[in-house]
């Protein structure tokens, strides 16, 4: 077992490496946007079943893959209807089951010949599976029925040595942040049901909205931030608001915060991330990108802007890690998931 | 007039002694010098660092100065300068608070300074032996290029500026960080960029879009390449190995767009006398870039002379402060100066 740390600089060497043991049948602990995952090569046998002879998992329970957009048609059948769905939450922290074209091992398949799919939005599975250009196992790295792991460390903790003895190679990213393992949906069926509840969940305060241009954004975002103003008006003098602002470099997350920054009237927001935040009054506008560990955060002085009248909002959210107990606790908070649908066209889904 | 100099702006603690123009001793302590000496990791951006160590840079800074010790080195100290913004809130702090309990102590008066003004400046900063020689020949058409900052400004005069342009999103030096990033190569990515795009022989094989050209005013954009970029090595993974065709033609889109935004300024403004200051014009190929360009016009583009200066240093912050000194800019209730993050010019 060959353990490496990811860091910035070595990106394409993991994806090599990983790749190059997922060639040879190997077994990989792999970081994802929910929990370690242990990843083979879906469509190998071998590698197949010694993937469930480490889960100890029982014969005929099905084990979801990771893939992207392209591959969904290859490995399963889908109606038009269906791939409208798909391009509203995906990619995200959802497990997909869809009538299995049997591209994959069999054993992977639930007895009714469905397969679970999963296009999470995280940068290295992506990379792995558009170089990989096959589908790859996307169990979490437990044993059946125990709980999930975020870290490396606990994860070799919990390991038999014959355990240890299957894994090839582990990729360790540090803590991850906690999120809950994704929100099975199952589109096998006439009306979507939701198998297992993660951490995104479909409540009727969720609303998706589409954007193709720069203006539009900021425009969503003043609609959202008025509206939000009306709901919390009493509350926002109890507790300060926090949006927490997710999606990829690129897709907009500044953009969105200056539409809030203009409702207020502050036309001079520019991005913060080579200074992590700046403040405009009680507006702070942060950036938690070069945030590399969560003892920067202590120095960042967080509690002291959690006052009453404050609006916060935070770029790189996913980076907050443990700090959004503390923002959940002070403040009301608002998730904001930015994603590309294409270069132009981008989905914001905003959770309140 | 000697002038102790304090800039906490980012994430590297600095203190020079200066006079006039000339820089008697300046000390930087960046993460670098931090992993070279301790071999630990300090959080590089972190209030606490800054904390850590000013009374060591404030010490180094006078041991340089004079051969005396501390108390008698500040006796021969006439003013002291701090920034004052822009930059990152709780390390200004640090630096603020350092200016105000040392003037207490040694009855010193304050002058502060905009960072900003310090990168316009740091052109015409000498080393102690008052070299370079250049005379100021107003005005200038100045531009900022840092990791936090891109601006126009016309420097009219001593600490007479206009601000006619700057960016509406990311910075250059910031939209080359993230770059790097995307290719896998770092922080800070600068560096690393321009040395694969020389490798590459400067050329631009993609083509990504120059942003704002085709406005007429003199504001940058950067995000809209960061994200035709993203979209390109997306859309096309495998191009990730010709990582330096891939670092060049980013670089030359981001300087491009400097280039011809600057061309544009000096259209507008009839000036043809440059002055570049920030850390993105560490970068030789940008240098080259506005030379070609201030020739064309039959001016001059100056650039800081010695590569501290790039960065951020006090060095330029006491030589600013020198000439506020000479108007007597000095700060009249010590007690109520606080930071300024986004200060303007």
């Amino acid at each position: 077992m060959r353990i490496i740390k990811l860091n910035s600089n070595n990106i394409n060497q993991v994806i090599n490496n990983t790749i190059s043991v997922l060639r040879s049948n190997g077994l990989v602990v792999f970081p994802s946007d929910t929990v370690y995952g242990l990843l083979c090569d879906a469509t190998n046998e071998r590698a197949v079943k010694k993937l469930i002879l480490f889960k100890e998992r029982p014969a005929g329970k099905p084990i979801s893959v990771f893939s992207n957009f392209s591959l969904i048609n290859e490995l399963t059948t889908i109606s038009n209807q269906q791939s409208k769905t798909l391009k509203q939450i995906l990619p995200g922290p959802f497990t997909i089951i869809l009538p299995s074209k049997h591209k994959v091992n069999k054993l992977l398949e639930s007895e009714t010949g469905t397969l679970g799919i999963r296009v999470p939005m995280y940068r290295y599975i992506e990379l792995l599976v558009g170089q990989f250009k096959k589908p790859i196992t996307a169990t979490s790295a437990n044993l059946a029925g125990r709980s999930p792991y975020y870290s490396i460390k606990s994860l070799l903790n919990g390991l038999t040595e014959k355990q240890k003895k299957l894994i090839d190679l582990v990729i360790d990213a540090g803590d991850l942040p906690r999120n809950k393992p994704s929100t099975v949906v199952d589109l096998t069926q006439s009306d979507v049901k939701v198998l297992r509840q993660g951490d995104i969940s479909f409540s009727n305060n969720s609303k998706i909205f589409l954007t193709e241009t720069s203006e539009e954004t900021k425009n969503i975002a003043k609609q959202i931030f008025i509206g939000l103003r009306t709901i919390h008006k009493l509350s926002l003098r109890i507790k300060p608001l926090i949006f927490i602002i997710e999606g990829e470099m690129g897709v907009g997350k500044t953009v969105f915060v200056k539409g809030i920054g203009e409702q207020l009237g502050i036309k001079n927001i520019i991005s913060p991330t080579f200074v992590i935040y700046y403040e405009y009054g009680n507006f702070y506008h942060f950036d938690l990108y070069n945030i590399e560990n969560n003892e920067e955060f202590k120095h960042l002085g967080l509690k002291k802007f959690l006052k009453p009248g404050n609006i916060l909002c935070f770029e790189w959210g996913e980076k907050a890690g443990e700090i959004i107990n503390i923002l959940k606790e002070k403040g009301n908070v608002i998730y904001v998931r930015m994603n590309y649908i294409n270069e132009k066209e981008r989905k914001i889904t905003v959770n309140f | 007039m000697n002038i102790l100099a304090i800039d906490t702006s980012c994430d590297e603690t600095s203190v020079a002694v200066t006079d006039g123009r000339r820089v008697l001793s300046n000390v930087i302590y960046s993460q670098v010098l931090l992993h070279k000496k301790w071999g630990g990791v300090v959080p590089s951006i972190a209030k606490r660092a800054h904390e850590e160590r000013i009374d060591f840079v404030v010490e180094e800074a006078l041991k340089k100065f004079s051969i005396f010790n501390f108390q008698f080195s500040m006796k021969r100290i006439d003013c002291i300068a701090v920034t004052q913004g822009p930059g990152l809130a709780v390390a200004l702090e640090v630096g603020i608070k350092k200016a105000k309990e040392l003037a207490e102590k040694y009855q010193k008066k304050i002058i502060s300074v905009n960072h900003l003004e310090g990168h316009i400046y740091s052109a015409f900063v000498e080393n102690s032996q008052g070299n370079p020689k250049r005379n100021f020949k107003f005005p200038y058409l100045a531009l900022i290029v840092s990791g936090g900052h891109t601006e126009f400004v016309i420097f009219k005069d001593h600490l007479e500026y206009e601000v006619i342009g700057s960016t509406l999103d990311d910075a250059a030096g910031e939209a080359l960080d993230k770059a790097a990033k995307l290719l896998g190569l770092g922080y800070p990515g600068g560096p690393v960029i321009e040395r694969l795009a020389k490798d590459a022989g400067n050329i631009d094989g993609h083509n990504f879009p120059r942003p704002m050209l085709r406005s007429k005013d003199l504001n940058f954009s950067f995000s809209g390449l960061k994200t035709s970029f993203y979209y390109f090595l997306k859309k096309n993974p495998s191009m990730i190995s010709e990582v330096k065709l891939l670092a060049s033609s980013f670089q030359e889109a981001v300087f491009d767009t400097l280039i011809k935004k600057t061309e544009m300024a000096m259209k507008q403004t009839g000036i043809n006398k440059l002055v570049i200051g920030g850390g993105v014009v560490a970068n030789m190929r940008l240098r080259k870039l506005m030379r070609d360009l201030a020739k064309k016009y039959h001016g001059e583009a100056l650039f800081p002379s010695y590569k501290y200066l790039t960065g951020d240093n006090a060095a330029m912050i006491g030589v600013v402060a020198g000439y506020k000194a000479e108007k007597n800019l000095f700060v009249d209730k010590i007690d109520e100066l606080d930071r300024i993050p986004r200060m303007n010019l």
